[in-house]
């Protein structure tokens, strides 16, 4: 299709006017999304407890930074042509159409340019992070190992290296942790929200995931799966708490540190 | 074969104003369904006795004699009986058949008119919509405070997954279906569709499909929402059973009505309609029920695996017994993504269809909406897999499947580019229906940025299961796909009813639920960011405030939502009468008087250029020969012929 | 604009309001009526130290004795806790539990939840005798206590109730045999809801054994209410 003349031509005088404004539009609106995606998530999401749950926030910001000026630029355009070109009263027959514009090739060409770029950018971004997420824990030595069992409506900690087992989660503070997680019945999910960690637990298979706590506190083990009555109430504690407190609540437990 | 050899008319068997198909509706229906449902139920109850798979074998089959006892009784297998024993369907019994001369009592029939069966869509998906939306409202009203004890467990879980069901259903159908089958014809030229007893066959399998559905609810309920997952599905209650069936039954009517659409727009268009000059709405039903017909199978061999799996003491997703949880994800998803743009293409073609009328501009680039569409089209049967990251089935497939589903964003892109485009320096009538336009933009904007996050595999993993997919995807389905529905319902009710929609309690509605919806959803996001998982009954105090400002906004849309109601009804009734053409579009449906005849056209038209010629100089009809291709092009700026639109020019 | 032109929209909005208001009537479920602790006579108000309360329970093979009336209900033969499954303690008490355990069972999926956890000494008695597990082989019920999120803190309780055998003979004048008496003792924090249920699966005919009276309100599961 090729692109059609329009009776006024080429870029005139006003459709210069037209793009100054909404690219003012489009920097206002930028500025606001870019300010919004720099606060915003990362208050909601709190502090990160944990490596992964830094990464998390970083490329959830960067990501929201990313499309700001991408929505800005659809709603600049959007807010200008309901103010600038709207119609005043109803249309009546033998009113004049609009400008017959069946395209622009140049427009079209650096739509479609910028979108793919984005694309790629996010695409590289994520599978950056992905490889580092898969491989954070098989590169650091001497992870510490936690079978996580979840079934109707408990979850259950066992510590083998320790001989411990426990309803409630408690990490060593910067020592690696690797997760295998599997399920007495149904699908659950295991998810500590603080750490940004979340893999199902599947019943006869084990699921691993990985991460790093880095500060202390108490959190959450949540199940992210819909598995039944209680699925709500499948809900313990993750303490992160240094060595030595780890290791007496390992000798408090009965095991062998 | 020559017509008269197809309508072989015989006045000694097939009386004109007599015949049992004559006495069938609705209502013997309702009793032959009820008939065969006892009757089923008490011979499984000898049959099956104490048997441990029992109770779900008896459940199961109630429900197909219920089923197969509607069909039969409304008399949806007519013209097989019919043909079957050696009198087939004379004329006067087809015209019958099509609701010749009837009056309101046609739409309580199994009637073949396509404008028919359009309405009885738009009237089924607003019931499921109500449906759908009341239990919504509940679900809110549950989750206005950390623990309100309202609901109980059970019974929002179940809640949880009929709500999902619902309108998951509904919103597949609610544009296809209304505006499909009631637009489609008309806009191609054509008396009615390909096959229009299988028209509605696929209406009335849903009206079928219904009180099964929600019979879940009687039968202890769904406790694994609306996706079905295995193996908690094993362990539910009969109105497991009951969630099979209905999606069993919405399968098959998909099915029909997807091959029915297909051939309609494949082989109807009238003379002159090359796909070039083909109206975008009609790219988009196409893509959404071609993209249908391989996913919903998906969907049915799910579920019958499942029915196996109950029915009979099978274990294809019992893990103990050599099955596989993943397989049902990987069967479920393989509809479920396909599913999200089977429901959003038809949507977004109509708002582009009726930006070109009120911006009274051509559509920009037509040749990049049409590739639009076709990349989602192909790209979305290759992205199902982002739906499990975080369930542990094939890490090494993460990468390849971020991948694809980040692709999508492109043509989704251009889906954007050619509203916009559209919209520039147009002039532009802010009707409702228009103003339905910019609320998509707005929502999703929001819905496809989100979605970005979450086809990033290490975010997934923080966010899947969490409030803020629930959020994600209600901007899209709900923010993109139904405010598209609510634009087409404003945009063609003048041409479905004969009268126009009232504007100003639209406009209240609009507001209303675009600003509720807008609250519940940025609170859901809140919250999903904030820690909280999806389909919990109750929560963490430190979650209020986001749960309060959904519920908040929740109750603002159900007002919103009843204003339109009204809005529909009253102008249904008593609102303005519509002229033929009220808002000065160019393509056919606007050509035909209100209200339209039987079959449409006296003659059917000819077309010459596309619909989209606004601010052009029109073609003049071809007389006496066809218009030489470079006059055409030239004009109209369109290929002339059969040539596809992704050839070059 | 009239007035009169208001009437249609806001009786839409009335009737819409109270369609969705009759079906929440419909499903609300109120808990059935809370078992109530009852307070040690010993402990005088006034007294520094906890409250001491008591709670009695029993599981029975079937469900004619919980809270689903004489008759059992829906499902009479679904195994059931009662008098009542939502039991309300005091804050910052000594709770003592007694269970009477009138069912048979079998050997438990996760062997953890055969040992006791979280009461006082981490023991629970056996028909008066103190122990620390029962053997996983021949398990009833468990009853165990757990923190939601509604409940501030957290709360874990774990007793596992041994199995009736099959053989043992009807106790005289009862449909049951004689129970096997389970006590054992745990401190209350401060007020929240938590939940409890039965991680013994014993709802037979079901997918892991957890359907039906596992996965339905009123009978292996409940509210545990510290006010």
């Amino acid at each position: 299709m090729s692109v059609a003349t329009t009776p006024a031509g080429a870029p005139d005088r006003s459709t210069r006017s037209d793009l100054r404004t909404i690219g003012l539009l489009w920097a206002i609106f930028t500025i606001l999304g870019v300010v919004f995606a720099l606060v915003v998530p990362h208050h909601l999401m709190g502090r990160p407890a944990s490596n992964t749950m830094t990464e998390v926030e970083r490329t959830f910001t960067v990501f929201s930074v990313a499309s700001a000026p991408v929505a800005a630029a659809v709603w600049a355009l959007a807010v200008y042509s309901l103010l600038r070109w709207r119609r005043r009263g109803a249309w009546k027959e033998g009113d004049p159409d609009g400008p017959a514009l069946r395209g622009h090739g140049l427009t079209t060409g650096a739509w479609m340019f910028v979108s793919s770029a984005l694309c790629l950018f996010l695409l590289i971004w994520g599978l950056d992070a992905l490889s580092k997420v898969d491989s954070a824990a098989a590169a650091s030595g001497d992870p510490l190992e936690i079978d996580v069992t979840g079934q109707q409506w408990v979850w259950t900690f066992t510590y083998p290296s320790d001989g411990v087992e426990s309803d409630q989660l408690v990490l060593p503070l910067d020592r690696p942790v690797v997760f295998k997680v599997t399920s007495d019945d149904v699908i659950h999910s295991f998810w500590v929200p603080e750490m940004g960690i979340k893999v199902d637990a599947n019943p006869g298979m084990t699921t691993t995931t990985s991460t790093t706590p880095d500060r202390l506190g108490t959190y959450h083990v949540r199940c992210a799966e819909l598995c039944g009555l209680l699925h709500a109430d499948m809900e313990t504690g993750a303490q992160v708490v240094s060595t030595n407190d780890f290791d007496s609540w390992v000798a408090g437990q009965g095991g062998h540190a | 074969m020559t017509t008269a050899d197809v309508y072989k008319t015989d006045p000694l068997h097939g009386s004109p104003n007599g015949g049992v198909m004559r006495r069938l509706n609705m209502g013997t229906g309702v009793i032959a369904g009820v008939v065969l449902a006892v009757a089923a139920n008490q011979l499984l109850k000898h049959l099956t006795k104490d048997h441990v798979h029992g109770p779900d074998a008896r459940a199961m089959f109630t429900m197909v004699g219920w089923a197969v006892g509607f069909m039969l009784g409304i008399g949806a297998f007519t013209g097989p009986f019919r043909w079957l024993s050696g009198r087939d369907l004379t004329h006067a019994d087809e015209l019958f058949l099509a609701g010749k001369d009837q009056g309101v009592s046609r739409y309580f029939r199994f009637t073949t008119d396509h404008k028919v069966v359009g309405i009885q869509y738009l009237v089924l998906v607003m019931v499921m919509l109500g449906a759908g939306g009341s239990m919504a409202m509940l679900i809110r009203t549950d989750l206005i405070s950390p623990n309100t004890g309202f609901l109980g467990p059970q019974t929002y879980n179940s809640l949880v997954g009929l709500h999902g069901l619902t309108m998951i259903l509904a919103t597949i159908i609610m544009v296809t279906g209304p505006f499909g089958n009631f637009v489609v014809p008309l806009m191609i030229g054509a008396r009615d569709m390909a096959f229009p007893r299988l028209n509605a066959l696929s209406l009335w399998l849903l009206v079928a499909m219904l009180p099964i559905l929600y019979s879940a609810a009687f039968l202890g309920g769904i406790p694994m929402g609306w996706v079905g997952y295995t193996p908690i599905a094993d362990q539910g209650p009969k109105g497991v059973d009951a969630y099979m069936m209905a999606i069993l039954v919405f399968a098959v009517s998909t099915a029909v009505a997807g091959m029915n659409i297909t051939t309609t727009i494949v082989t109807m268009r009238t003379r002159g309609m090359t796909w070039t000059r083909t109206p975008i709405f009609v790219y988009g039903v196409l893509a959404s029920v071609v993209l249908a017909l391989p996913a919903f199978p998906m969907f049915m061999a799910a579920e019958l695996l499942l029915l196996v799996d109950r029915v009979m003491g099978g274990g294809f997703y019992v893990s103990n017994r050599g099955g596989q949880p993943w397989l049902y994800q990987n069967l479920f998803w393989l509809m479920g993504h396909p599913e999200v743009y089977v429901i959003l293409i038809p949507a977004v073609t109509a708002l582009m269809e009726l930006t070109t009328v009120f911006a009274r501009k051509p559509l920009y680039s037509f040749r990049v909406a049409v590739l639009s569409i076709v990349g989602i089209v192909g790209l979305s049967v290759t992205v199902w897999a982002h739906h499990m990251f975080a369930s542990g089935w094939a890490p090494d497939l993460n990468g390849p499947f971020m991948l694809t589903t980040e692709m999508i964003s492109i043509p989704t892109g251009g889906l954007f580019l050619v509203i916009l485009g559209t919209m520039w320096r147009g002039r532009i009538w802010t009707t409702f229906p228009m103003m339905c336009t910019y609320a998509m933009l707005w929502n999703f904007i929001i819905g496809g940025i989100t979605g970005i996050y979450l086809s990033d595999v290490p975010l997934d993993y923080q966010l899947h299961g969490s409030m803020f997919v629930t959020a994600h995807f209600h901007y899209t389905l709900m923010g993109a796909g139904l405010t598209g529905a609510m634009g087409a319902l404003g945009y063609w009710f003048p041409k479905m009813t004969g009268r126009m929609l009232a504007s100003t309690p639209a406009f209240v509605s609009f507001w209303l639920v675009q600003i509720g919806f807008n609250v519940t959803f940025l609170g859901m996001f809140m919250v999903g960011l904030e820690g909280q998982p999806r389909r919990v009954v109750h929560y963490d105090a430190n979650l209020h405030t986001g749960n309060l400002i959904s519920t908040i906004g929740a109750y603002c849309i159900g007002v919103g939502m009843l204003v339109l109601l009204y809005d529909v009804i009253s102008s249904w009734r008593s609102g303005e009468l519509a002229p033929m053409n009220p808002w000065g579009a160019k393509t056919l449906e606007w050509t035909v008087p209100n209200p339209i005849p039987l079959e449409n056209f006296a003659v059917l038209p000819v077309v010459t250029e596309d619909a989209y010629g606004y601010g052009e100089e029109p073609v003049t009809a071809p007389e006496p020969e066809p218009v030489p291709a470079s006059a055409g092009a030239a004009a109209t700026g369109v290929d002339q012929g059969e040539r596809t639109p992704g050839a070059p020019a | 604009m009239s007035p009169r032109k208001l009437i249609g929209p806001v009786a839409t909005v009335l009737i819409g309001g109270a369609f969705v208001s009759v079906l929440g009537l419909l499903l609300h479920q109120s808990l059935s009526p809370a078992v109530a602790a009852r307070v040690a006579a010993a402990t005088t108000p006034s007294s520094t130290e906890r409250h001491h309360v008591y709670v009695n329970l029993s599981t029975y093979p079937d469900s004619m004795a919980g809270e689903h009336g004489k008759d059992g209900g829906a499902n009479p033969d679904w195994v059931s806790y009662g008098p009542g499954t939502n039991i309300r303690v005091p804050a910052h008490s000594l709770v003592t539990v007694t269970i009477s355990q009138y069912d048979g069972g079998e050997a438990i999926t996760n062997p953890w939840f055969a040992k006791v956890h979280g009461t006082v000494g981490g023991t629970e008695t056996v028909n008066g005798k103190p122990v620390t597990q029962v053997d996983p082989e021949e398990i009833g019920h468990t009853w165990t206590l757990h923190a939601a999120p509604t409940a501030q803190d957290s709360l874990f309780v774990s007793a596992p109730l041994p199995a009736v055998p099959d053989s043992a003979p009807l106790a005289p004048g009862s449909a049951y045999p004689k129970p096997i008496e389970v006590t054992f003792s745990f401190y209350t924090k401060s007020p929240g809801k938590y939940v409890w249920n039965c991680e013994f699966p014993c709802g037979d005919g079901y997918y892991a054994k957890f359907g039906g009276p596992m996965s339905t309100r009123g009978y292996m599961s409940g509210t545990f209410t510290v006010t």
